[in-house]
């Protein structure tokens, strides 16, 4: 063997043996990945040792791994209802001691677990394994020289196809929409998601409502969608998720207003697989990204808000908080006035009854 | 005069017959084939059949949950139905029983499944579970478990999830075959449809043959012509041609479909110039895309190619002088061409048909992008099972169905055309 083949293996061998301790994270890429790699991965004590990878939701693969044997993600950042599915299976591994004795507690002495109850959420078997992310929201955006008169300022508004004509932009997937049709048709916002949990024929009432704007509706599947939807004036508003049109009217200039009204709240945990190669020094970053101040810092990057509580108080104190000195708060969905008109989407029953809602909203869309 | 005929063997310059000596050699060259051939066999074997016969079993396997509840669903196939509104009391102990003890994970997952047959189990069971589990850990075990469990969550006693339950008690169910045709179970497990407004997986196959049907006739259509064009042009401009069939098909999918996007919108390039024309009405603008247009439109352009090499290659060996002796013979242009050029061109128009066909039949990427409402295609729903709500026994349904059409058309296939008829270049 000739001494520079020799040299070549050793070297890939270091670096293959290298890689195998970073820490992988399954994230959902894009400005989201790269707020998680400033925020939580650059301000870590070892940032190279932190590793992201893409994948496009779901548990699938995390299941072919742990049912393979072959892990090789460590933490994957999960939607809340793959959180409790995860968990539940023990595809993620329960970690509720680590997590009682490693958080980091809110300024008050709050464990982590109650800062997030703070915020207007309520425990689910998600939590036993994973650390809070962020909330990320399903919001109605629109361009106001569209509306050179009255502007739409609520859910009834986005319902109202006489008093608002033009198209609106939808999903093609029933979480979200559902809950906003609730708070159309009349139900308060905080009260939706016991509606649509205890009330018989609570569906049947979003579904009529949604009836009355089919016809007018534009559907869209990629997060990207909703905003070329809307700048081309192929429909005059859409539903979109909020940090992209964040990033729309901080990076690019536009100049969306939001209806913070009858917003869907949904959440992002970080989760620990189980079998992950690096447990160890994947519970240490997990405790990192989830501190107040983790959190508080993401919001520098991407216009998502902090699941914990005091995030809040630190972004508010050191505003002008976002890119180019801009404040971020007018963008934070989580804010207590606006939670006061939102919805917090309820993972648990979405979590039972999903599958059954989606088909039910796909047989509606398709008919 | 008789010609003797020896009877005896022939034999080769060793003494060893003829026969046997061919033999062995034969054998030695069949080994060496095999051993030629072993490596791809295996991996045929190890990515191909093993794989679809994992999804087959899949498909009808019910095994982790009967291994979960082994006892509740043996008290459960004695429970008389006309006689009791609810199990009987064994039922709800063995139940208990199989919560308390039960491996945590073993249960996470037979709840996922449970979910399928009826939407609640999951929060119904956890719920339950965490009273179960105190009521344990304090030593408390109630006289009565059925009112036990009641007491625990009221829907217990609500018959419609126990009828559910009826679903899974075997180590082997056709349920999925039945989910995947809008069809499912009632309680005395007789095959009933879905509801009304949760049938969606019809509606969805025969748009998907639709889409797929009609996305081969196109490019059909527009291939031909273009095929023939390349075929028939001198070497210099066919090279040139053929650069612009190439170099979309090496574009990434996801840039074709968003260049169509552009060009199609109501806002888009072809309705602003036709606006622009005043051949439309700013009001009328064409709604082309978000559609089932849409989805044609891009899905042809994009397999398109598909079409036309194999047709070109075909083409391209059919000797000109076969049209011109047709003619020569009297043959109008027309019934030269239709006598004497397209029966010869079918061995590519089929390859091509074939191919465009079962690529478009799992497509799901671009429909979504492109199709709007009507943008859902089968293997979107496979997709979202697989990732979404992990229920493989209907995602293995949904794909062995999905095979078993491919086959069938397959079949049409080779009994209308021939299987031998077919020539990829």
């Amino acid at each position: 063997m000739s001494k520079l083949l020799k040299v070549f293996l050793i070297a890939s061998f270091a670096v293959a043996s290298f890689s195998a301790k970073a820490v992988t994270v399954a994230s959902w890429g894009g400005a989201y990945t790269e707020s998680q790699q400033k925020a939580y991965a650059d301000t870590y004590t070892d940032p190279s040792s932190i590793q992201f990878e893409n994948y496009n939701g779901g548990l699938g693969e995390v299941r072919a791994q742990v049912e393979s044997g072959s892990v090789t993600w460590d933490l994957v950042d999960a939607l809340p209802g793959d959180a409790i599915t995860g968990c539940d299976e023990g595809l993620f591994e329960d970690i509720t001691t680590e997590i009682a004795d490693l958080s980091t507690p809110g300024p008050d002495g709050e464990s982590m677990l109650e800062d997030m109850e703070n915020n207007g959420l309520e425990y689910h078997s998600g939590w036993d394994c994973c650390v809070p992310q962020i909330f990320w929201t399903y919001v109605v955006f629109y361009d106001p020289d569209a509306f050179p008169g009255d502007k739409p300022s609520s859910m009834a508004d986005f319902f109202d196809v006489e008093k608002f004509p033009g198209k609106r932009g939808v999903h093609t997937w029933a979480t979200g929409i559902v809950e906003k049709a609730m708070v159309a048709d009349g139900v308060k916002p905080s009260a939706v998601p016991t509606v649509l949990r205890d009330q018989t024929g609570a569906l049947d009432r979003a579904f009529a409502k949604l009836d009355t704007i089919k016809d007018h509706i534009v559907f869209w599947s990629s997060g990207a969608k909703p905003l070329e939807l809307v700048k081309s004036g192929e429909v005059v508003m859409s539903i979109a998720y909020n940090g992209r049109v964040g990033a729309a009217n901080l990076a690019e200039g536009e100049n969306f207003e939001y209806i913070w009204e009858g917003q869907v709240l949904d959440q992002e945990y970080l989760c620990l697989v189980a079998g992950a190669p690096n447990r160890d020094a994947a519970i240490d970053f997990m405790m990192h990204a989830s501190t107040p101040e983790a959190q508080a810092e993401q919001a520098k990057y991407i216009t998502y808000g902090p699941m914990r509580a005091s995030g809040i108080p630190i972004i508010q104190a050191g505003e002008p908080w976002g890119p180019g000195g801009v404040d971020i708060m007018p963008h934070m969905p989580n804010t207590p006035e606006r939670l006061k008109v939102s919805i917090v989407s309820d993972p648990q029953w979405w979590s039972d009854n999903g599958a059954e809602i989606n088909e039910r909203y796909s047989a509606w869309m398709g008919n | 005069m008789e010609v003797p005929i020896s009877t005896a063997e022939l034999l080769t310059t060793d003494g060893v017959p003829l026969k046997q000596s061919l033999k062995k050699a034969e054998r030695k060259n069949k080994i060496r084939a095999f051993l030629l051939v072993f490596p791809l066999l295996l991996f045929i074997i190890v990515t191909f059949v093993m794989p679809i016969g994992d999804m087959l079993l899949r498909s009808v396997d019910d095994t982790q949950i009967n291994t979960v509840f082994p006892n509740t669903f043996a008290e459960f196939k004695k429970w008389d139905k006309e006689k009791d509104e609810l199990p009987p009391e064994e039922v709800y102990k063995a139940l208990f029983e199989e919560l308390a003890y039960g491996d945590k994970i073993q249960v996470g997952r037979a709840l996922t499944r449970m979910n399928y047959s009826k939407s609640g189990w999951k929060s119904l069971i956890k719920n339950t579970s965490r009273a179960i589990k105190k009521a344990v850990k304090k030593n408390e075990f109630p006289d009565s478990y059925k009112d036990f469990l009641i007491t625990a969550n009221d829907k217990w006693a609500d018959p419609t999830f126990w009828y559910a339950m009826g679903q899974m008690v075997n180590n082997q169910t056709p349920i999925y075959y039945y989910n995947a045709i809008d069809m499912t179970y009632d309680q005395d497990q007789n095959v009933i449809r879905q509801e009304e407004n949760r049938r969606v997986y019809v509606q969805t196959w025969i748009k998907t043959l639709k889409v797929s049907v009609y996305v081969t006739f196109f490019c059909l259509v527009l291939g031909f012509p273009v095929a023939h064009l390349l075929a028939n042009l001198p070497l210099r401009y066919s090279n040139l041609l053929m650069i612009f069939v190439l170099l979309p098909f090496w574009t990434s999918l996801l840039v074709r479909t968003t260049a169509w996007i552009v060009m199609l919108q109501q806002q888009g390039v072809i309705n602003g110039i036709l606006v622009w024309l005043g051949i439309l009405n700013d009001d009328g603008r064409l709604s082309m895309v978000y559609n089932e247009t849409g989805t044609l439109i891009a899905m042809t352009q994009i397999l398109l190619p598909f079409m036309i090499l194999p047709l070109y290659s075909v083409m391209r060996v059919i000797p000109k002088s076969h049209m011109r002796a047709a003619q020569n013979l009297g043959a109008k242009p027309a019934t030269a061409f239709w006598k004497v050029y397209l029966p010869q061109t079918i061995p590519g128009m089929s390859a091509g048909g074939l191919l465009v066909f079962v690529l478009a039949i799992g497509y799901f990427i671009t429909p979504e992008l492109v199709g709007g409402k009507d943008g859902k295609l089968i293997g979107s729903w496979i997709a979202y099972h697989l990732k979404t709500t992990l229920n493989w026994g209907l995602c293995a349904a949904l794909g062995a169905i999905l095979l078993g059409v491919m086959l069938v058309f397959y079949w049409l296939y080779n009994k209308i055309v021939g299987i031998d008829n077919i020539k990829l270049g």
